[in-house]
């Protein structure tokens, strides 16, 4: 591993004032940051450690949640109002990584993870777009079954790891987010790019900016979330859905969907959600709407089944969350 | 424990018995130099026996025994030193010729496990794989020396080169099992390393150091974590390892629980899943053996001896560990 600078922050000022220098990255609970810095993916001159700053609360003023961008997985996870109110994002975490990884991983880093594309991680032989600009993309011509059919593009097909930001997009979450500018509010459906011709880009924040907070609004008591993967547990998803159900009167009142693993970001499907609307939920519904996610995929020979898959796993958290209620 | 004696024979089996007994009584592994054999032995290790033909014997003597004591001590049949794990004398002590060399040994082990038998552990002696390694550039030195005939003799051996330090390098205070530590750390160095490379704990293992074995799971203020995803740096807990689990040689219930259940084969995970599954009884959720298998997800075991993990946690947290 390159040597770094590292300084820590115990308050917003000091970590934005740690983050002027060249090159410099923040770090929270670093199981992802430190693997790649091992791999020499990542080589910040300055890491500034944010651990000391108080965004560690996870509060529900009666309009929704609003979490502490340095609250851990698991602590997440267990909080008794989102295991009771807000089974899908509860599902999401505790279907990522590992214990010991979600005790160390905080909301705001498992946002900005990056992906697990093998090629990305590859320093010493593959071209990547995202990790060397202009180097191609060994992905498309290479082993691709875990990689994104959606939001794809001949530069990157590169697929979003998380499993929370999933859940998270479907619920519409909102980031509270700090920077040298001041405070701004951000819908999470609006942070992450396309890769396109720049996949070394993934977000629209600028690096001097931090997620504070997450605010996620009040989620129909319906939900639920199904991840399919190689092996029952501690293993990133080939697809997972997230999904979220207002019934009323026998009816879909409204839905919030969004699949994992098939996209370069995690994949708001309104298409999905517009079908269901004022559907009675039913096995047929479900499966006429899932038809509508993954329009305008581009599949490789290797991934091609994870459209079947993903419309599967669709109507399998239907099915759950209705018996959630 | 070092020794110089002036002679030597290889021990017979009974001899060497008494020899590891003698060891495992002291805590420390022995390294040996008569004048033309180096003999390494510790109390669990196969001995090794290899010839030296390199002055290995005056070299380590000059490195490692204080200039003022050597002409006294030389004139002894056996001369034996605790070395700790920073290459200070710690203690030292000799024993007369008896009839032969082996004698001698075991003469000279024995009064000094009387002596030191007050001492706690950590004061006796240092491991093998320590004794090993702080010897190396002993080793290498006598080898370059060697290969160069026409050099004239130094007069002082250097010191082997102090650790590479970056600029960025800083104080770490770390506790770890109740002890505290203070360190000077490259910020880069993680967890798992300064655990195993620098402290000596290496109990934590490390399988793949990228987060996905659990091998080098450890507490921080009691929940579990990857060591090797850990800056020390940024530690600001109680960090409990494997070695701290035990109340003297009193096994944790969980340890007891993986002897009970034969919950290992080749053993390599073992720490990693005993601290994991301490982390889980912590968490409370270890409520059936799905649950068990769910939460330890974390660790994985390349012999499959998963069943018997299961059986053992099981067993422990009955037992309220």
């Amino acid at each position: 591993m390159r040597d770094f600078e590292y300084v820590r922050a115990d308050s917003l000022q000091q970590a934005l004032d740690g983050a002027r220098a060249e090159n410099a990255r923040f770090i929270a609970g670093g199981t992802l940051l430190v693997d790649l810095l091992r791999l020499d993916v990542e080589r910040p001159a300055r890491l500034v450690d944010i651990n000391g700053l108080d965004w560690k609360d996870v509060e529900d003023d009666g309009a929704g949640l609003r979490i502490g961008a340095l609250v851990d997985n698991t602590k997440l996870a267990d909080h008794p109002r989102v295991r009771e109110r807000y089974r899908v994002l509860a599902q999401a975490l505790q279907s990522g990584a590992s214990p010991q990884i979600r005790n160390m991983a905080s909301v705001g880093g498992n946002l900005l993870q990056r992906t697990r594309c093998s090629y990305f991680r590859d320093v010493g032989v593959s071209a990547c777009n995202k990790r060397n600009p202009g180097s191609g993309c060994a992905a498309r011509e290479g082993f691709s079954r875990m990689h994104a059919v959606l939001g794809v593009s001949e530069h990157c097909i590169a697929a979003h790891p998380s499993d929370m930001a999933v859940a998270l997009v479907a619920l519409d979450a909102t980031l509270e987010v700090e920077g040298p500018n001041g405070s701004r509010r951000l819908p999470l459906r609006e942070l992450y790019t396309l890769p396109g011709d720049r996949p070394e880009i993934e977000t629209v924040l600028a690096a001097s900016e931090l997620i504070s907070h997450v605010r996620v609004p009040e989620a129909p008591p319906r939900s639920a979330y199904v991840k399919v993967r190689d092996r029952a547990s501690y293993a990133f998803a080939l697809v997972s859905a997230a999904v979220a159900l207002d019934i009323e009167g026998g009816r879909v009142r409204s839905a919030r969907v969004a699949l994992g693993g098939v996209g370069t970001k995690p994949w708001h499907a309104p298409e999905v959600e517009a079908a269901l609307v004022g559907q009675a939920p039913e096995r047929a519904a479900f499966e006429a709407a899932a038809e509508r996610a993954l329009e305008g995929a581009v599949a490789t020979p290797h991934n091609a089944f994870k459209l079947k898959l993903a419309r599967r796993a669709l109507v399998a958290a239907f099915e759950r969350a209705l018996e959630a209620a | 424990m070092l020794g110089f004696a002036r002679g030597h024979r290889a021990p017979a089996p009974a001899e060497l018995g008494r020899l590891r007994r003698e060891l495992r009584g002291l805590g420390a592994a022995l390294l040996l130099f008569a004048p033309d054999t180096v003999l390494s032995l510790g109390a669990d290790d196969e001995l090794e026996l290899a010839p030296d033909d390199g002055g290995l014997d005056r070299l380590a003597f000059e490195q490692l025994v204080p200039a003022a004591a050597r002409r006294e001590l030389r004139r002894a049949a056996l001369t034996l030193l605790i070395v700790d794990a920073d290459g200070n004398v710690t203690w030292h002590g000799q024993a007369r010729r008896c009839d032969d060399p082996m004698s001698t040994l075991l003469v000279g082990l024995s009064a000094a496990s009387r002596e030191l038998c007050e001492q706690p552990l950590s004061k006796r002696g240092i491991t093998r794989r320590e004794l090993l390694g702080s010897l190396a550039a002993a080793l290498a030195l006598a080898l370059g020396e060697g290969c160069r005939p026409d050099q004239p003799a130094r007069e002082a051996t250097p010191k082997p080169p102090p650790e590479a330090k970056g600029p960025n390098t800083s104080r770490v205070r770390l506790t770890i099992n109740g002890q505290r530590h203070e360190l000077e750390l490259e910020p880069r160095v993680s967890l798992l390393d300064t655990l195993r490379e620098r402290l000596g704990l290496t109990g934590t293992k490390k399988g793949c150091d990228h987060g996905q074995c659990g091998a080098c799971t450890v507490l921080i203020d009691g929940r579990r974590v990857n060591a090797c995803l850990t800056l020390a740096v940024m530690v600001r807990g109680e960090v409990t390892t494997i070695e701290g689990l035990a109340g003297g040689d009193a096994l944790h219930p969980m340890q007891q629980a993986f002897v009970e259940e034969d919950a290992l084969q080749c053993g390599y995970c073992t720490p990693g899943q005993i601290m994991s599954a301490v982390g889980l009884l912590r968490e409370k959720r270890a409520d059936d053996a799905a649950t068990i298998r769910e939460y330890m997800s974390g660790n994985i075991c390349r012999c499959g001896a998963y069943p018997n993990i299961v059986s053992a946690i099981v067993k422990a947290r009955r037992a309220g560990a």
